[in-house]
C-alpha cells in the first residue's frame, strides 16, 4: 500500500492504494465517485473513461500511482453548481441516454473531443466515439446530441439558459402522451449519480468470488477448501451440497443448481463460492480450492446430443429418452402435405445460426443482506417478482420474508431475466456469516452466465403460388439450450408459433426441438425465440419472389394479414400497420428504383416482422393480475406510482409517469415513481416478453383512472357538480362552464379532507384469448407489433466485406407515448440485429468460450452502424393504453433478413448462415461464379 | 499470501534501467500499459515490480537532422498528427496510427509499445481460470500447440499495425541496453518464435524509431478486422517504394514475426506476391480462417500495388 495524493473534481484526496491497483477502483471504491464505470476492466468499452490532468484515460487499465499529484475529472465533476453542462443537456434533450451505463464514458469522451475539433463531421464524430460501446442507443441519438452540442458550443453566444429543469421541456401541460421527451431519471444518470447494482458500498460487507469448473461435463469427486479456508480474510466458502434446492425461471424447468452438487454441466459452471474481506483475496483463496474431477463425455453440438447417446451419461437425468432432447414441440395447422402439393413454387433450406450474447455494458452485481424482515438482495434484474419467488424457494424461507430492489440496471435486453446462481449464492452466504454479501461479475463470467440467444439450426419448406400467395410453411427446428432450461420451454415454442404472421398462412407446421448441451445455457434474448426463424423465412420469400419476379414487397403486400383477424393458430390480430410500414420503408429508400437496379455489388433488401405485446399468459399459474399499480396522493398533490415493473433502460419508469399524468391532467412534476422494489411496489411479472408498456401501462392507466374517479366523487359531492362535468386538465379540475375551477392542489385538498393520503390500485389481466389445444398459449397476446426494414449494402466482390450504408426501418408500436423512446428501442433494436447479422458469435472451442470479453465478442462499434431511417407507424390499438403496444424487441426481427436479402441484390448469393463473414461471402460469390461458368459450357 | 508487489516510476531512461537491473527476478516495464495492463489482467502478466517508464521525457521527442527522422518511443499513436515532421515526410504512419485499436487506446498507446506489442492467439490471449480448463498451450508453459492440435512451436501472431509500416520504411530502432545504446533495423527484433518473439533484452528500453526522411517513400498499408474500430488486427500489409525503386513488402498478423519480401519496381509484382504468401506461417487462431487471411494477402497487395502504381 502507498499513500497518493490526488485531486478529484477539485477535491483533495489522500488515499492508499494498492501498488498495482487500477485508477478505476480507486475512483470509484475510495473516492466512492461510482459514476465512472467499470464494463469490460480490459479497456474495451470506454465506459470507465475519466479526465487525468485534462486528457482522456480508461481508468480501468490505469495504475493508479501513475497519476499521483493528478487532477482527475469525473462525470461528478462535469456538471457545476447543480447546472447540467450544455453537452449533458444534449444527451438528455436528445434521449442518447437509455440505461445510461456508457453515459459517463461517452460524455467525457465527447467532451475532450469536441474540445479539440470544435467543427466535427458526422463521420469524425463516430470515429471519435468509436471506443465507447453503447448497446442501447444504436448511437444515433448519441452522434445527434454531439453534433448539436459542437454546433451549439460553435454558434456560440450560449443562450441563456432557461431557469426550469430540463426534464419539464416539452412545455405543454395538455396531455403528456405523444409528446417526445426524456427519460425522468435522464439527469441522474447523466450526472453518474444513479445508482447501479455495484455501486451500493454497503458497510462491512463480504465480497464473493467464485471457483469455476474447467470441465464442461465432469463428476465432482472432492472440493478440498481447506488451503483456501486458512487464508487470511477468508470468512466463508460455500459448495454445491449447502444449496440442494435446484431453481429456474419457468416452473417446468427447475434444473440448475447454485453451485454444482454432484457433477458440473459446462466449463465454468460454479463449483464453491469464497466470501472474504475483499475481492482479491476472494479471488486468490479461489485459486487454492482443489476440486478433483472424473470427466464424463461431453455433449458440445447440437448433433451429439439430438441422437441416442449410447451408454454415456445424460446432461440432465430428466431427458425422457437416451439422449439429451429437453423440449420437443410441434403444432400443425392446416394440411402442409397438400400446401406443399398446392404450391407452384416450393423451396426447401437449411440454415444455421450461432449463439449470440445480450451484450449488455452493465455485468451483473448483487449484494444480500438478512436484517429483522428476512433477506433484502439489490441486483441487476429485469424480473424482480420471479427472484423474489426463487430466493424463497432456495432459502426455504415464507414469501414474506423476502424483498428483492432493482437498482438502475445498465442494460438486459432478456440477459437479466432470470434467477441466478450468483443471487442465490450471496443469499445464502449472507444468511450464513450473518453479514452484507457483494459479488459483481467479470464481463467474462457475464458471458459464461449467458442465457442468450440459441444457436439454432433448421430446414424450412416454403410454398408459393406464382401469384405470389404463400400455400405452405413447414419448419424443423433445433436449438442448443446449453446447460439449464431457463426460458427454453417457451424459446422452442416460439421458434414455431412465431411464424404465424404477418402473413396469412393456411397451412402451417412445425417441429421444434431443444437439446441441452455443455455449454452456458441459453435464454431470452430480445426478439425472443423468432429472430432466427424469422431470418429464414423472410430469406426464402425473397428467393420466391426472384424465381417467380415479382417485387418482393409486392409480394409481401399480397400476403399480409389484415387487422382484426385471426392467424391459424388462432391468435387474434386488433391493430396491424404492416401494410404502412413496408410502404414507409419502401418510398422512403426509394425502393421501386433502387431494388434490382443497382450496379453489381450494390444492393437492397427488404424483410418484415411482428412480435407479441406481453404474453397473454403468466409463468407462474395462477389468479394474479399481469400487473397492479398503486397511487397514492396526499396533501402535497404529488401522485406516487408504485409499480413492480423493471426499468431496464427502457424507459417504463416515464411510460407510467406520463400515463398517469395524462389521465389526471397533471404535469409530470407532480408524479413520482418508485419501482420495483417487491417489497413496497405490487407485483408486475417483469421486463420480459414485451409486455410493460401494454400491462403495466393499462394498470397505470387503471389506478389513475380510478384516481380520478375519487376526485371526482369528492369534487361533486363538495361543490354539488355532477362528476361528469368536471374536466382534468392543465393542473386544474374544472367544468365548462368554470363554475367549479380548482386547481390540482385545491382539488386534492377536497379530496383529502377528513381522509388522509388516498391509495388507489389499478390492474391489467389480458383478456381469455386463443385455441384449446395443447400449445396454443404460447405466443398468445392481447396485442402485435408489426414492423418492417429495408437494408442498403455494398458487396467487395474481391474480400466478400458487406458494408451496409443505410437501414430504413418503420414499426407499428400502436401509439408512441414517448417517441423519443420509442425512436431509442427501434434504434437500439436495429444495431443489436446488425450485430447479430455482420460480427457476432459465441464462438466454441470444446466448450470453452473463445471471445468472453468486450474485444473478441464484436459488437459493431458507432462507425460499423450505418444511418438509421427511424420511423414510427402509429394504429392506435383498441386494448393499449392510450391505443400503444410494444416497441421493444419486435422492430429487431426485420433488419436481419432485410440485410441479407439487400446481399441477394447486390451480388446474388443466399445467406443461409449467421453472422454472415466475408470469407464464406468470398466462397458463395466462387461457387456461383463456377455455376455460372458450368452452365454457360452447358449451354 | 499474496506476494508483495512494488510499482515504480523512474525519470531516465539511465534510472529505468538499474531499477530494472534491481528487479531482475520478477519486473515489467509499463508504457501506455494497454497491452501489459490487459495481459496482466488476464495473467498471462505476472511480474511483481512494473517500471512504469512514462515519466521519461527524454523518450518524448520528434526530432529530425534533415537525413533522418527520430520519433522518441513514448509518442502516443494519437500524438502523431501533433507533429509536421511525421505529417509532412510519413503521412501513411498517421494513418496507419489511426488504425490501431480505439481512440480512447490510441491516447495512452505509445509507438514503442506498439513495436513490442505481445503477439496474440486465441487460444493464449484468455484468462488463467480459461488456459487451465484448455490444458495450457505453449506460450503459456504448456507442452503443445493447441491452435494447431499438436504442434511443437508457437504460431501466436505478431500483431504490431504500425511495425509494418516501419519496417516497409526501413525504420531503426535505437535501443539502450545495460551494455549502452545500439541502433539496429527494426527487423531484426523478431525472431519468429511465438513463445519468445523479440530478442530484445528484458532490460532493453527502446529509445527511438528511426525513419530515413530523404528516400521520399510511397507506401500503403491494409488491414484486415470485423469491425471499423476496437479490433487487432487479422492482416496487416504494408507496401513501400522508396525513390530507388526500391520495393519493400511487409506483412503483419499471419506469423509470429512480420514476413518481409524486398524487390523492385522492375520486378514482377505477382512473383513478390507469391513469395510473402509462401512464407506466411499462417494457422487458425485468430477470428478470420488460415485459408481466408491466406487469401486476402494476394488482394490487398494487389490493392496496394494499383494505389502506388
Amino acid at each position: 500500500m502507498r499513500p497518493i495524493n490526488i485531486k478529484i473534481n477539485n477535491k483533495v484526496y489522500n488515499i492508499l492504494v494498492d501498488e498495482h491497483e487500477m485508477l478505476s477502483k480507486v475512483i470509484r471504491e475510495k473516492a466512492g465517485l461510482t459514476g465512472t464505470k467499470i464494463g469490460c476492466e480490459q479497456g474495451s468499452c470506454g465506459a470507465c473513461t475519466v479526465l487525468v490532468n485534462k486528457e482522456p484515460v480508461l481508468s480501468c487499465i490505469t495504475p493508479a500511482l501513475r497519476f499521483d499529484g493528478a487532477e482527475i475529472t469525473t462525470i461528478e465533476g462535469i456538471a457545476t453548481n447543480g447546472e447540467l453542462h450544455l453537452l449533458q443537456e444534449k444527451f438528455v434533450e436528445k434521449g442518447a441516454i437509455q440505461c445510461g451505463f456508457c453515459t459517463p464514458g461517452m460524455v467525457i469522451t465527447a467532451l475532450d473531443f469536441v474540445n479539440k475539433n470544435p467543427e466535427p463531421s458526422i463521420h469524425e464524430i463516430k470515429d471519435a466515439l468509436s471506443g465507447n460501446v453503447c448497446r442501447c442507443t444504436g448511437y444515433k441519438k448519441i452522434i445527434e446530441a454531439v453534433a448539436e452540442y459542437a454546433t451549439e458550443v460553435k454558434s456560440s453566444e450560449l443562450k441563456v439558459k432557461s431557469s426550469e429543469p430540463l426534464i419539464d421541456k416539452p412545455k405543454t401541460t395538455k396531455g403528456t402522451v405523444g409528446v417526445p421527451r426524456p427519460y425522468i431519471e435522464a439527469t441522474k444518470k447523466v450526472q453518474g449519480i444513479a445508482d447501479y447494482a455495484d455501486d451500493y458500498q454497503t458497510k462491512d460487507a463480504l465480497h464473493v468470488k467464485f471457483t469455476r469448473s474447467i470441465h464442461a461435463h465432469a463428476r465432482i469427486l472432492n472440493i478440498d477448501t481447506s488451503e483456501a479456508m486458512a487464508l487470511e480474510g477468508v470468512r466463508y466458502i460455500a459448495t454445491g451440497k449447502e444449496l440442494p434446492i435446484t431453481f429456474g425461471v419457468l416452473p417446468l424447468s427447475q434444473d440448475e443448481e447454485a453451485i454444482a452438487i454432484d457433477k458440473t454441466r459446462y466449463v465454468g459452471e460454479i463449483v464453491a463460492a469464497v466470501a472474504a474481506d475483499s475481492e482479491e483475496i476472494a479471488e486468490h483463496a479461489c485459486k487454492l480450492i482443489q476440486v478433483k474431477y472424473q470427466p464424463l463425455k461431453e455433449f458440445l453440438t447440437i448433433d451429439e446430443s439430438f441422437n441416442d447417446i449410447g451408454t454415456a451419461e445424460k446432461i440432465h437425468s430428466t431427458s425422457k429418452f437416451n439422449n439429451n432432447i429437453h423440449k420437443k414441440a410441434e403444432l400443425r395447422f392446416g394440411d402442409q402435405q397438400q400446401g406443399l402439393k398446392d404450391a407452384e413454387v416450393v423451396l426447401k433450406m437449411d440454415f444455421e445460426m450461432v449463439g449470440i450474447n445480450h451484450g449488455f455494458t452493465e455485468p451483473h452485481a448483487s449484494t444480500a443482506f438478512w436484517d429483522e424482515n428476512g433477506l433484502t438482495l439489490i441486483s441487476a434484474t429485469q424480473v424482480s417478482h420471479y427472484l423474489h419467488r426463487a430466493l424463497a424457494r432456495t432459502m426455504e424461507v415464507p414469501l414474506s420474508r423476502v424483498r428483492v430492489i432493482k437498482p438502475h440496471i445498465g442494460g438486459g435486453f432478456g440477459g437479466k431475466g432470470d434467477p441466478f446462481a450468483h443471487e442465490i449464492i450471496v443469499a445464502h452466504i449472507a444468511r450464513k456469516t450473518g453479514k452484507p454479501v457483494k459479488v459483481r461479475l467479470t464481463r467474462e463470467e457475464v458471458f459464461l452466465n449467458n442465457h442468450g440467444r440459441h444457436p439454432t439450426k433448421m430446414t424450412i419448406q416454403l410454398g408459393a403460388n406464382k401469384d405470389g400467395l404463400i400455400k405452405v410453411l413447414d419448419a424443423a427446428v433445433v436449438i442448443d439450450g446449453g446447460a439449464f432450461g431457463s426460458f427454453g420451454i417457451v424459446t422452442t415454442y416460439y421458434n414455431g408459433v412465431l411464424l404465424q404472421a404477418p402473413y396469412k398462412l393456411d397451412n402451417l407446421g412445425f417441429i421444434t426441438h431443444r437439446v441441452y448441451t455443455n455449454k452456458p445455457q441459453c435464454g431470452a434474448m430480445r426478439g425472443h425465440g423468432a429472430v432466427n426463424t424469422r431470418f429464414a423465412v423472410e430469406s426464402m420469400i425473397d428467393d420466391i419472389a426472384h424465381q417467380i419476379k415479382m417485387d418482393p414487397v409486392e409480394m409481401r403486400m399480397k400476403n399480409f394479414l389484415d387487422p382484426n383477424s385471426f392467424t391459424v393458430g388462432q391468435y387474434r390480430i386488433t391493430s396491424n400497420g404492416i401494410k404502412q410500414a413496408i410502404q414507409t420503408v419502401a418510398e422512403q429508400s426509394d425502393w421501386k428504383n433502387k431494388h434490382g437496379k443497382m450496379p453489381e455489388g450494390h444492393g437492397f433488401g427488404v424483410a418484415c416482422g411482428f412480435f407479441i405485446s406481453g404474453s397473454a399468459l403468466p409463468i407462474f399459474w395462477n389468479e394474479l393480475p399481469q400487473s397492479v399499480v398503486h397511487l397514492k396522493v396526499d396533501f402535497d398533490g404529488r401522485v406516487l406510482i408504485a409499480s413492480g415493473a423493471n426499468d431496464i433502460g427502457q424507459g417504463s419508469d416515464t411510460m407510467l409517469a406520463i400515463i398517469v399524468a395524462e389521465v389526471l391532467g397533471i404535469s409530470m412534476d407532480k408524479t413520482f415513481v418508485i419501482a420495483a422494489d417487491t417489497l413496497i411496489t405490487p407485483v408486475d411479472l417483469g421486463s420480459y416478453s414485451s409486455r410493460v408498456t401494454f400491462m403495466a401501462g393499462n394498470a397505470a392507466k387503471d389506478a389513475a383512472e380510478n384516481l380520478k374517479k375519487e376526485i371526482e366523487t369528492a369534487v361533486s359531492k363538495k361543490k354539488n357538480i355532477p362528476a361528469e362535468e368536471l374536466i382534468f386538465s392543465e393542473n386544474r379540475v374544472f367544468s365548462n362552464d368554470k363554475t367549479v375551477d380548482l386547481s390540482w392542489d385545491q382539488a386534492i385538498e377536497i379530496l383529502t379532507a377528513n381522509r388522509g393520503a388516498v391509495n388507489v390500485s389499478g390492474k391489467y389481466i389480458s383478456p381469455k384469448l386463443g385455441g384449446d389445444f395443447k400449445g396454443a398459449g404460447a405466443g398468445l397476446s392481447p396485442s402485435y407489433s408489426f414492423s418492417s426494414c429495408i437494408s442498403e449494402v455494398k458487396v467487395d466482390t474481391e474480400t466478400g466485406q458487406v458494408k451496409i450504408l443505410n437501414v430504413w426501418g418503420a414499426h407499428d408500436c400502436g401509439r408512441a407515448l414517448n417517441p423519443l423512446a420509442v425512436e431509442g428501442q427501434l434504434e437500439g433494436s436495429w444495431h443489436m440485429g446488425i450485430g447479430q447479422v455482420m460480427t457476432e458469435e459465441m464462438s466454441y472451442y470444446n466448450g470453452l468460450l473463445l471471445n468472453n470479453n468486450f474485444l473478441d465478442y464484436k459488437i459493431p462499434t458507432s462507425l460499423d452502424t450505418p444511418p438509421i431511417h427511424t420511423n414510427i407507424i402509429e394504429t392506435i390499438d383498441p386494448e393499449g393504453p392510450f391505443g400503444a403496444k410494444e416497441t421493444g424487441e419486435g422492430a429487431i426481427h426485420a433488419v436481419l433478413p432485410s440485410i441479407a436479402n439487400a446481399i441477394y441484390d447486390a451480388v446474388g448469393i443466399r445467406i443461409t448462415k449467421l453472422p454472415i463473414k466475408s470469407e464464406d461471402v468470398l466462397k458463395l460469390l466462387k461457387e456461383k461464379e463456377k455455376q455460372n461458368q458450368t452452365s454457360k459450357v452447358e449451354l | 499470501m499474496i506476494a508483495e508487489k512494488i510499482y515504480l516510476k523512474p525519470k531516465s531512461v539511465d534510472e529505468a534501467i538499474k531499477t530494472a537491473l534491481q528487479h531482475q527476478a520478477s519486473f515489467r516495464y509499463l508504457a501506455g500499459g494497454t497491452d501489459v495492463i490487459v495481459n496482466k489482467y488476464q495473467g498471462n502478466e505476472e511480474a511483481n515490480c512494473l517500471i512504469d517508464i512514462t515519466g521519461i521525457d527524454e523518450l518524448k521527442t520528434v526530432t529530425s537532422d534533415g537525413e533522418y527522422l527520430k520519433i522518441g518511443a513514448l509518442i502516443c499513436l494519437d500524438d502523431f498528427k501533433k507533429h509536421e515532421l511525421i505529417s509532412k515526410t510519413f503521412p501513411a504512419l498517421i494513418n496507419v496510427a489511426h488504425e490501431v485499436a480505439s481512440p480512447m487506446l490510441r491516447k495512452t498507446a505509445t509507438i514503442g509499445g506498439n513495436v513490442l506489442c505481445e503477439n496474440r492467439c486465441s487460444f493464449y490471449n484468455q484468462t488463467e481460470r480459461w488456459r487451465e480448463a484448455v490444458g495450457y498451450c505453449l506460450k503459456c508453459e504448456g507442452k503443445t500447440c493447441i491452435a494447431t492440435g499438436g504442434k511443437k512451436s508457437c504460431f501466436s501472431r505478431f500483431v504490431s499495425d504500425t511495425a509494418p509500416v516501419l519496417i516497409s520504411m526501413d525504420a531503426q530502432i535505437e535501443i539502450a541496453d545495460k551494455d549502452g545504446i545500439k541502433t539496429l533495423p527494426l527487423e531484426s527484433i523478431y525472431t519468429g518464435n511465438g513463445i519468445s518473439p523479440r530478442n530484445l533484452s528484458k532490460i532493453a528500453i527502446i529509445k527511438n524509431i528511426i525513419l530515413p526522411i530523404n528516400r521520399n517513400f510511397k507506401c500503403d498499408f491494409r488491414k484486415l478486422r470485423p469491425r471499423e474500430a476496437v479490433d487487432f488486427t487479422s492482416l496487416t500489409t504494408a507496401i513501400a517504394i522508396d525513390n530507388n525503386g526500391k520495393v519493400k513488402i511487409v506483412v503483419g498478423g499471419v506469423d509470429p514475426k512480420p514476413i518481409i519480401i524486398e524487390g523492385t519496381s522492375a520486378d514482377d509484382k505477382n512473383e513478390l506476391i507469391k513469395k510473402a504468401v509462401k512464407k506466411a506461417r499462417i494457422v487458425d487462431n485468430d477470428v478470420y480462417s488460415r485459408e481466408y487471411r491466406k487469401e486476402m494477402i494476394t488482394v490487398f497487395l494487389n490493392r496496394s500495388f494499383k494505389v502506388l502504381r
